[in-house]
């Protein structure tokens, strides 16, 4: 009876479907209302070791009952009793946490910036500090002088888009089209492939990553928030220089935005298991000072950003003074750290860094075929 | 801020995030940014409503969840309940109510607000004097209608009454 009640009704759940199990371990006694059933895995939770105990069981309770938060939840849906399928929900995911898979795994969904994204192991979950760099962007492209081009914009490039939380939470808060003025029919153009009228003159993104999987994700979920059509979600490891001209035609771009791996690789073995066990590590270790992904960010940016374009990380707090040592390291270089920001725990964390000067050919550079410079002013 | 899909799936719109119950959803108060410091927090407002008293930041006093750890990357947190504190009032204010310390903050800081202006204004305050007005709203509709009843009734009863007459 319960497994067809199981296999009929497909209401929204983690990646893992709710199977019957026969063997219950921890199951609480049946009757229980959801506030008791959270104290219940709470207990459970804690006597395993595992983190945020509470937490946990508040989050897998909330989300069987159909919630984001267990405080959310309207205070009658706290007191009355769970349905048997109910607590067999939560029995299974509470069974994956008790493996110390990380909630936004479990539910398979997570919020970031107030959209909600799918999550899926072994892709990088957005952490709470890079809403910070969000905010800071944002307030940057609209209260700072004008970022717009005669395209309208602004054009960004995020490099390590993971599951493509900074570049749909931008594009979602940018608005469609940016600048003063009437709109204009003479903006409209037909996009060929799929002939819906693309406004020149809106915030476009293009966002890449080393890993297949991210890239998969970002792609669903732009589709899943109807961003896709601002998007370019392209394969790219930044690492390979030979393959930066291939961003070249999607350039120049106003913002250049990351939070690329900045783990000290001596700091990855101390790192949770939560994080070991499931989440990609190409997608934290920086290196030896974490600063490997960063400094080839920094050296392909000026050959991608417009004018006076702008770079903003997030860091660990230990960058931004060895970036700015790097930079001053880098003469040739045309990038300047303009400002440092910290997070809402008080450390350095996020780095503005400008474009300074005209676009011009680098010294270092040597690809065939490659555009000629940009005729400055 | 639009009122967006709940029930619908996302459109991509920002900051959707359910209000406890009971709770009135201030729909106008602009979305603050903690991190500028000493600006006195306010409410825009429609333009027939009042300004609910400000909030100054420096008077607040607020906390996160304990044992964040190095933060960033290398931690993997989903608490982030904010606890907010408003010291000359001693109101406190605790938030675990969306997946977002930044969202936890602003609805901490306008539900103080709120909690704020009742303990100082007392009745005078805007939650109460909005209450009032709505339910005088209410009573007024029920009036019509009952009279709309009425007059609809008598209506009738004249049609009736005429259709009788040979």
């Amino acid at each position: 009876m319960l497994r067809a009640l199981l296999s009929g009704l497909g209401w929204r759940k983690g990646i893992w479907g709710c199977a019957f199990s026969s063997w219950q371990p921890h199951q609480p006694p049946a009757g229980l209302s959801a506030t008791e059933v959270v104290s219940h895995w709470t207990v459970v939770f804690e006597e395993k070791g595992i983190p945020e105990a509470r937490e946990s069981s508040e989050y897998i309770v909330a989300h069987v009952l159909g919630a984001k938060t267990f405080q959310s939840l309207r205070p009658a849906l706290r007191t009355q009793p769970l349905t048997p399928w109910q607590l067999q929900c939560i029995q299974e995911l509470s069974s994956y946490r008790l493996q110390r898979m990380p909630v936004q795994y479990i539910l398979g969904e997570w919020d970031f910036q107030g959209l909600n994204l799918k999550m899926a192991p072994p892709v990088f979950i957005p952490r709470p500090e890079t809403e910070e760099l969000v905010e800071w962007v944002l307030e940057e492209v609209t209260q700072g002088p004008r970022v717009v081009g005669a395209e309208g914009g602004p054009l960004i490039l995020e490099v390590g888009c993971g599951s493509g939380a900074i570049s749909l939470s931008l594009l979602s808060r940018l608005p469609q089209r940016v600048g003063g003025g009437p709109w204009s029919p003479s903006l409209v153009s037909e996009h060929p492939a799929s002939h819906v009228p693309l406004f020149l003159g809106q915030s476009r993104v293009t966002a890449v990553d080393k890993g297949e999987a991210a890239i998969c994700l970002t792609h669903e979920n732009a589709q899943r928030l109807r961003l896709q059509d601002r998007i370019q979600i392209v394969p790219f490891d930044v690492t390979l220089v030979e393959s930066w001209a291939h961003l070249l035609p999607w350039g120049p771009v106003d913002l250049v935005v990351s939070n690329p791996p900045y783990v000290f690789h001596r700091d990855m073995e101390n790192l949770a298991p939560e994080i070991l066990r499931y989440e990609d590590p190409v997608a934290l270790d920086g290196g030896e000072e974490g600063m490997d992904i960063i400094t080839h960010i920094l050296a392909l940016a000026p050959q991608l950003l417009k004018d006076s374009g702008s770079i903003f990380l997030e860091v660990d707090p230990r960058h931004p003074e060895l970036v700015g040592s790097w930079l001053q390291s880098q003469p040739d270089l045309p990038l300047n750290l303009v400002a440092v920001r910290r997070d809402f725990r008080g450390r350095p964390r996020f780095l503005h860094i400008r474009r300074s000067g005209p676009q011009r050919v680098s010294p270092v550079d040597a690809w065939p075929g490659r555009q000629p410079a940009r005729v400055p002013g | 801020m639009s009122t967006s899909g709940l029930f619908r799936f996302p459109a991509p719109l920002t900051r959707v995030c359910p209000v406890p119950w009971g709770l009135r959803l201030c729909e106008k108060l602009p979305l603050l940014s903690p991190g500028t410091v000493a600006t006195p927090v306010q409410a825009a407002g429609k333009k027939d409503r009042p300004t609910l008293l400000s909030l100054d930041e420096r008077e607040l006093e607020e906390q996160f969840v304990k044992g964040h750890g190095p933060g960033g990357q290398a931690t993997n947190k989903t608490s982030n309940c904010v606890v907010l504190r408003h010291v000359p009032s001693g109101i406190v204010v605790k938030c675990h109510q969306t997946r977002s310390v930044d969202q936890n903050r602003k609805l901490a800081r306008r539900i103080l607000q709120e909690k704020v202006d009742v303990f100082y204004n007392g009745e005078n305050s805007l939650v109460c004097r909005e209450k009032r007005e709505a339910e005088k709203r209410k009573q007024e509709r029920k009036k019509r209608a009952k009279e709309t009843l009425e007059k609809k009734k008598l209506l009738k009863e004249q049609w009736e009454s005429s259709k009788n007459v040979p």
